[in-house]
């Protein structure tokens, strides 16, 4: 009997065209926007040179001082340090180049470098930084020259020795890639639109919300038998979905997700734990069509889902840390969260936690839903 | 006795849909339970099921306790509801095969079950047609088969016909009449009193969740005043004759309506032969003329002043 219902269910809810839309085909159409919207995720945040142009003349040919500065950030720089790829041309040439956007500014010596650019931006201001920094410096080093020759030696020293005093430290091994929290709040997003199958099941098992519930209901047949085959049925489809549009979001958009496989398809079975559970409770609690019960469910999830970051990024971390309350009730934000920990953190205490509160939400909803559902006559049909 | 209801009371709010309900269907009956739209039919039919809560009263399905969870009894009864109760995303036969193996495990009984239903409702060309594939009549053919096929002993047809073509109306009165020659008890409800008519063995007429009366279709007739209605066509309407055939003996009504004067007798003899005589006696010339026997719908108007399908 479990497993006639089972497979039954199984055939209806993978043949439901408007559920598998939005379960399957929407969050592969919505990856690959992401992926076309942000062509390469791995290198958003990587430094790109700046291409700039110094005029060739005679004060710049005099110039050792600033030929070596520059030549240290450019070409002959390791890949650290390298801040321009700088071309030396004439002034008619850097003009061209200029007018034609190939160099984003160049430089003219004319009792010092001079910066000359078309535009205002983040090259540009970094372009003039580097220019106002090396005059500061030659200033600086021409005033302790004619005050104390003696003391040029320490000062020479001192700006070699250049410190910051601000540490970057990684809680990981991990390069850091934020916009892979788009990703992830989008998988969290599939897990919860799980909960379609999960009201779907719900209602054509209740004699007071569908014909067809009426009909089972009548059956002799234990209700919490169809229920737990019915949702069983709901939740292989659904993670067997998660795990296609992980294989999807991996090898064909090349999402990286660490190397951690076991803990990924545990953060994606207990996502479609959560997802499936509360489409049920959704479908038990909520009096009305099934339309209306879906237009609930999938409103909750959007919001959910735009909380988690999937939208706009920051909202993940205004909501982190304003409402913190709201992040960890936010199931959308406890699946991204977990996926983000096993990226970001080389402990799992964090993922761990996510995964607990992921397995506590499902047995909620499902209390929920039976408690609801566990009436077996009803007031009125 | 097969169902057995007694003193059935069903509010809603302060609506009493059904008040003080008794009704008793022996084995072997196709019992029709007759009755206008909102007179309680279906909150009956609910309430025998368990699918209803009730204020008071006692049920009893083949003799025990009605429960929702009385498999032993649920086991022998075959549903067939108002609307139709199938999945969309499933074809006819896997339809038939899924609500038939909630009640048979055995996989070669259930397939020789869903052929033979499937056979009932001559649906063999539509075996592998999804639902929305299907005319209304053919849904309604397949809601049937999917409340059939395990054999059930007691089958209940809520208004199965509504909205169904005149073809596959016959098609399913016919079905149920062969479904109670194979030995099942039928209780049909409907507001249709043709069919009820045409195929219930014992009726019982509903109105304000009441039974008002209760007995075979020839019994309900007899409880009421008028024996024959005849009409006669009449172009030219005259107030005199009105008033003359109402003063005749054994006339109960009359009226003139679309050049048809319409003539309720009372039970007894020449009724016709008299009329006849007075229209020949004062030259008065008509059209067509004809003799009817009551009909339920005439029953209810006696007992309640309305029609059944007011």
């Amino acid at each position: 009997m479990f497993l006639h219902i089972f497979s039954y269910r199984f055939k209806c809810l993978i043949r439901d065209k408007q559920a598998m839309f939005w379960i399957f085909m929407f969050p592969i159409l919505l990856a690959t926007l992401f992926k076309m919207a942000i062509p390469d995720v791995g290198n958003l945040e990587k430094f790109e040179p700046i291409n700039i142009a110094v005029v060739n003349n005679v004060e710049y040919q005099d110039s050792d001082a600033f030929k070596s500065t520059l030549s240290s950030v450019s070409d002959s720089a390791s890949e650290s340090n390298l801040m321009f790829n700088t071309k030396i041309t004439t002034e008619e040439e850097a003009k061209d180049l200029l007018v034609n956007n190939k160099i984003t500014g160049y430089i003219f010596m004319d009792n010092g470098p001079k910066v000359i650019v078309k535009e205002s931006g983040f090259s540009q201001t970094i372009l003039k930084g580097f220019i106002s920094n090396y005059l500061q410096v030659t200033l600086q080093y021409n005033n302790v020259l004619e005050a104390n020759p003696a003391a040029m030696q320490n000062f020479l020293s001192e700006i070699a020795d250049n410190k910051s005093y601000i540490k970057e430290v990684s809680n990981t091994s991990a390069s850091p890639n934020n916009s892979l929290v788009y990703y992830y709040a989008l998988i969290a997003m599939t897990c919860l639109y799980g909960g379609m199958l999960g009201t779907k099941e719900v209602i054509n098992i209740q004699a007071n919300q569908t014909p067809q519930g009426a009909r089972v209901s009548l059956a002799p047949t234990n209700k919490l038998k169809v229920f737990s085959s019915s949702i069983l049925a709901a939740t292989v489809i659904q993670v067997s979905i998660i795990l296609i549009l992980l294989v999807y979001l991996k090898f064909a958009l090349n999402i990286d997700f660490g190397n951690q496989l076991l803990y990924v398809l545990l953060t994606v079975v207990a996502g479609s734990f959560v997802g499936v559970s509360f489409g049920a409770m959704i479908g038990s609690i909520i009096k009305g069509k099934e339309s209306l019960k879906l237009g609930i469910l999938i409103s909750t999830t959007m919001m959910s889902s735009f909380l988690s970051g999937m939208m706009w990024l920051d909202m993940k971390y205004i909501v982190t840390n304003k409402f913190p309350i709201m992040a960890y009730i936010n199931p959308a934000n406890v699946i991204s969260d977990a996926f983000y920990a096993l990226y970001y953190y080389d402990t799992y205490t964090r993922f761990f936690i996510n995964i607990g509160i992921l397995f506590g939400f499902s047995i909620i909803f499902y209390l929920i839903t039976y408690f609801t559902m566990r009436r077996q006559k009803y007031a009125s049909i | 006795m097969v169902v057995n209801v007694k003193k059935l009371v069903k509010r809603y709010g302060d609506l009493i849909a059904l008040d003080h309900f008794d009704l008793e269907v022996k084995e072997g009956e196709v019992f029709g339970l007759l009755g206008p739209n909102g007179s309680g039919k279906t909150t009956a039919i609910n309430c025998i099921l368990s699918l209803l809560k009730y204020d008071k009263g006692t049920i009893e399905v083949f003799g025990k306790p009605m429960s929702p969870d009385a498999y032993d009894i649920k086991k022998d009864i075959g549903i067939i509801m108002q609307n139709v109760a199938v999945f969309d995303e499933l074809t006819v036969y896997e339809n038939i095969d899924y609500f038939c193996g909630l009640y048979v495990t055995d996989k070669e009984k259930r397939k020789k079950l869903v052929n033979e239903a499937i056979d009932f409702v001559a649906l063999n060309d539509f075996r592998k047609f999804y639902p929305n594939k299907l005319s209304g009549g053919l849904l309604r053919r397949l809601n049937i088969a999917c409340g059939i096929a395990h054999k059930p002993k007691l089958i209940i047809l809520d208004e199965p016909t509504v909205a169904v073509d005149p073809q596959s109306r016959n098609n399913i009165l016919e079905g149920i009449q062969k479904l109670n020659k194979q030995g099942a008890t039928v209780i049909y409800t409907s507001h249709y009193m043709e069919e009820v008519e045409q195929i219930c063995s014992r009726i019982a007429i509903m109105d304000k969740g009441k039974i008002i009366a209760t007995g075979t279709k020839d019994e309900l007739k007899a409880m009421i005043e008028i024996g024959e209605k005849i009409s006669v066509e009449i172009f030219n309407k005259l107030e005199h004759i009105v008033n003359d055939i109402q003063k005749m003996s054994g006339i109960s009504s009359v009226n003139y309506e679309n050049d048809l004067l319409v003539i309720k007798s009372k039970r007894g003899n020449n009724n016709l032969t008299n009329i006849l005589d007075y229209l020949k006696e004062n030259n008065i010339s008509y059209g067509k003329i004809y003799s009817e026997l009551p009909t339920l719908n005439d029953v209810f108007l006696e007992i309640t002043g309305k029609k059944l399908r007011d």
